[in-house]
């Protein structure tokens, strides 16, 4: 080390050591100012959601339906057939045969904490977060359609047809399966689900179901819910009331 | 007993050249209808979204399961020490591998990105039976591969036994993976039965050895070569306990289903008002590919008929196409219960309407052309048939 | 282990390639944030980018989807909205197409691109 620092050095050195020390810091205050978005999701929450049927008109689930097709960009498919198109989300209408009564529900991708359609995926595309939503790895996806197969609530779509003007948050491509995905971009964003959004009433919840002090743990332990077809143990993160 | 001298096919033929000619043009319009699929998209495809697998997998499904049955006849010699079925042995081999191989051809081609075929050979997901399939179809090629270079270099052949045991169980738990790919799915009632893991096995030895017969009678009748009753008649009376077996198999697996109330639905479907489905079970499959093949195969006007036991591997076939498109496409035709004790009346529920297009139908077919092409140019080119099966020759106990 | 040759035959090819200083169209944004000066902020080396970008894009889409960590940094979008250019009457050309940024490159490697299939080509248009 010179012990005779001279001007020129002295400057250089400052010089760098801020640069560096700029670089760094602005680094770190950067990393410490991102939101919760750039950790990976944890098993800490779990997502699901709740439908009241009793509370959910036929119109609010066709507002459902469109608010999800405008979010992910589906529905403008012009080759397929109407068994082709895709359909994340659909109304279905139920009637009790014993009591006649009939009830209106939003049928989707339901989350299952057992998916079976990660089961049986042969190239492990069909995947479940740790917060449980469960979705479609389309780099890995060869469109065996066998997760279509073994789904018990028919929610997967097959893209039958070459797609332009995706959204830019939600790739989608001919030859690869989608449903689905709880809106998984909104939620890391604090937001919820476009279709829950559009709904804006209490007739679809959405929250972390493992959260003590969420509207949907209270809601769930109060009122009766059920899952479809709860025999099959799948442990759904979507549940339903009135049906 | 004679030694048994096998020998390529020598000199040329109009007949072999139309053959391969023939079986090529199946292969182009197989390639055709696939570029036609991939680059359009599967919208060209009677397949949709209540109908993920239709005619490509019904032929891509009946070719490996006939393919692992194929091998029986190499097993019963090697493995169960039936010296009469030694000579056909190398053929057995090569007819399971070209089975297989068209299967897989047309499996992956349907695919929705064949593209990715790197990603299902590289990314595995343990839990899949589907997964371990493709573990077993490309191991099943090892090992049959091996087997017949035991076959073939003389100096290996004591290796025989070993190797032939080794196939054999490897191609149990094929298609038992195999009939898992269905048995497996609780979501269906179709398929949430663990029978039929057992009763692909028993259909694998039904069509894979009618296949054989087709094979071997053709190419010893194409070549003018001898091929001895005693044979013959073994090989038809396997044929006829196999086809029996399935028949016991499918009533095990309906009845079952019918006394199972939570499934009567799909039962009643199938069985009495399915459509085209349930013409093509009792019709297709119970009458064409089982009943009337067994007629064929043990009534004494018709037993010792080589026609009649052509007809009726034909018949097996044909049978076992119609057997898989019920199961295959009948089984996802049928909607799944998603409320039980409901009736829904809007957005699901209904029988889903399948219609194949010819698409479709090239690329099975393409399949099978494939498996035919192979067996046909192999056996010219390398020494896989006996020179004589005639009786003298093939039969130890022959008294001539 | 197909992904590692892969990557490594990528490399020795693109390597080649990433010492030429010569894009015929780095794209509308690109060009601005170039001419300002920014493009070390941005690129701070550009032989890595050119080298390692299918294994940042590689890392980053399994972070994004798997583990739903969502950062501008490595996104394939942050790259669309940057790089495309505009045609004569101002709209987005597909980036994925002759001549533009990616295909300028990736042809003359002639290594396929496979993104576009199903992601979007073009920056999305600012909504009200």
């Amino acid at each position: 080390m010179n012990k005779n620092l001279n001007r020129r050095d002295f400057i250089k050195t400052t010089a760098a050591t801020t640069a560096g020390v700029a670089t760094i810091a602005t680094g770190v205050t950067l990393s410490t100012y991102v939101s919760a978005g750039d950790q990976p999701v944890t098993d800490e929450k779990r997502w699901g959601m709740l439908v009241d049927t009793n509370k959910l008109t036929e119109s609010d689930i066709d507002t459902m339906v469109s608010a999800c097709q405008k979010e992910q960009g589906w529905g403008k498919e012009t080759h397929s057939n109407e068994a082709q198109k895709p359909s994340w989300i659909k109304k279905i209408k139920v009637k009790d045969t014993a009591t006649q009564r009939i009830s209106n529900l939003a049928l989707m991708c339901q989350h299952c904490e057992e998916p079976p359609c990660v089961d049986v995926c042969p190239t492990n595309a069909s995947m479940k977060r740790e917060d449980g939503i469960v979705l479609v790895d389309k780099h890995l996806c060869i469109g065996c359609r066998y997760c279509m197969m073994a789904c018990p609530y028919d929610a997967r779509s097959f893209v039958h047809e070459e797609l332009t003007d995706q959204k830019e948050h939600m790739p989608r491509g001919k030859g690869t399966v989608e449903s689905c995905t709880l809106c998984a971009h909104k939620v890391d964003k604090d937001e919820q689900p476009a279709c829950v959004e559009a709904v804006n009433s209490d007739a679809v919840i959405f929250g972390d179901l493992l959260d003590v002090t969420s509207n949907i743990h209270q809601t769930l332990k109060r009122v009766q819910s059920t899952q479809i077809r709860a025999d099959l143990n799948l442990n759904t993160g979507v549940r339903y009331s009135g049906i | 007993m004679s030694i048994i001298r096998y020998e390529e096919i020598h000199g040329k033929s109009l007949g072999f050249y139309a053959l391969v000619a023939g079986l090529g043009t199946f292969i182009l319009a197989a390639l055709g209808s696939v570029y036609f699929m991939e680059h359009n998209g599967h919208h060209v495809t009677g397949m949709n979204n209540h109908i993920v697998w239709g005619l490509p997998h019904v032929f891509a499904l009946f070719l490996i399961v006939a393919a692992s049955g194929a091998l029986n006849i190499a097993s019963i010699a090697s493995v169960f020490n039936k010296k009469i079925y030694k000579p056909l042995s190398r053929l057995s081999g090569l007819v399971a591998l070209a089975l297989l191989a068209g299967g897989l051809m047309v499996l992956v081609l349907d695919l929705g990105r064949p593209d990715r075929l790197i990603i299902a050979m590289t990314e595995y997901n343990f839990e899949s039976i589907f997964a371990w399939n493709i573990i077993l179809y490309n191991g099943f090629f090892l090992i049959v591969g091996i087997y017949l270079w035991m076959m073939f270099e003389r100096r290996m052949n004591k290796y025989n036994r070993k190797v032939g045991i080794a196939a054999f169980i490897w191609r149990l738990i094929l298609t038992t993976g195999t009939g898992s790919i269905f048995g497996f799915l609780v979501a269906r009632q179709a398929y949430d039965a663990v029978i039929m893991a057992p009763m692909f096995i028993m259909m694998s030895f039904a069509f894979g050895l009618a296949f054989f017969v087709l094979v071997l009678m053709a190419s010893y009748k194409w070549t003018e070569r001898p091929l001895g009753d005693a044979i013959v008649n073994r090989l038809s009376n396997l044929l006829g306990v196999f086809v029996a077996a399935v028949l016991y198999f499918v009533a095990v697996y309906h009845l079952g289903n019918l006394y199972l109330a939570e499934n009567t639905g799909v039962e009643n479907f199938i069985l009495m008002d399915g459509g085209i489905y349930t013409h093509l079970f009792w019709y297709g499959q119970i009458i064409l590919g089982s009943l009337i093949p067994l007629a064929l195969i043990y009534s004494p006007s018709t037993q010792g008929n080589r026609s009649m036991l052509g007809l009726a591997s034909v018949l097996v076939i044909l049978g076992g196409i119609a057997q898989l498109y019920v199961i295959i496409i009948g089984g996802q035709a049928y909607p799944m219960e998603l409320f039980p004790g409901k009736e829904i009346l809007e957005g699901y529920g209904a029988i889903a309407f399948y219609a194949p297009t010819l698409a479709e139908l090239m690329l099975g077919l393409g399949g099978i052309a494939v498996a035919l092409i192979a067996i046909t140019y192999l056996v010219k080119v390398l020494p896989f048939l006996p020179e004589s099966l005639a009786d003298d020759v093939a039969d130890s106990h022959h008294k001539s | 282990m197909n992904r590692v040759l892969l990557i490594c035959i990528s490399l020795i090819i693109a390597n080649v390639f990433a010492h030429a200083d010569n894009h015929i169209n780095i794209g509308d944004k690109a060009q601005v944030l170039k001419d300002e000066g920014k493009s070390e902020e941005i690129h701070p080396d550009l032989k890595e980018i050119r080298i390692m970008h299918p294994e940042f894009l590689l890392h980053k889409r399994d972070k994004t989807l798997r583990q739903g960590v969502r950062t501008e940094s490595d996104s394939l979008k942050a790259c669309v909205d940057c790089h495309s250019s505009t045609d004569t009457k101002n709209e987005y050309i597909p980036i994925n197409q002759q001549e533009q940024f990616c295909s300028t490159c990736h042809a003359k490697v002639g290594i396929s691109l496979d993104c576009f299939s199903c992601h979007r080509t073009t920056p999305t248009p600012k909504e009200d």
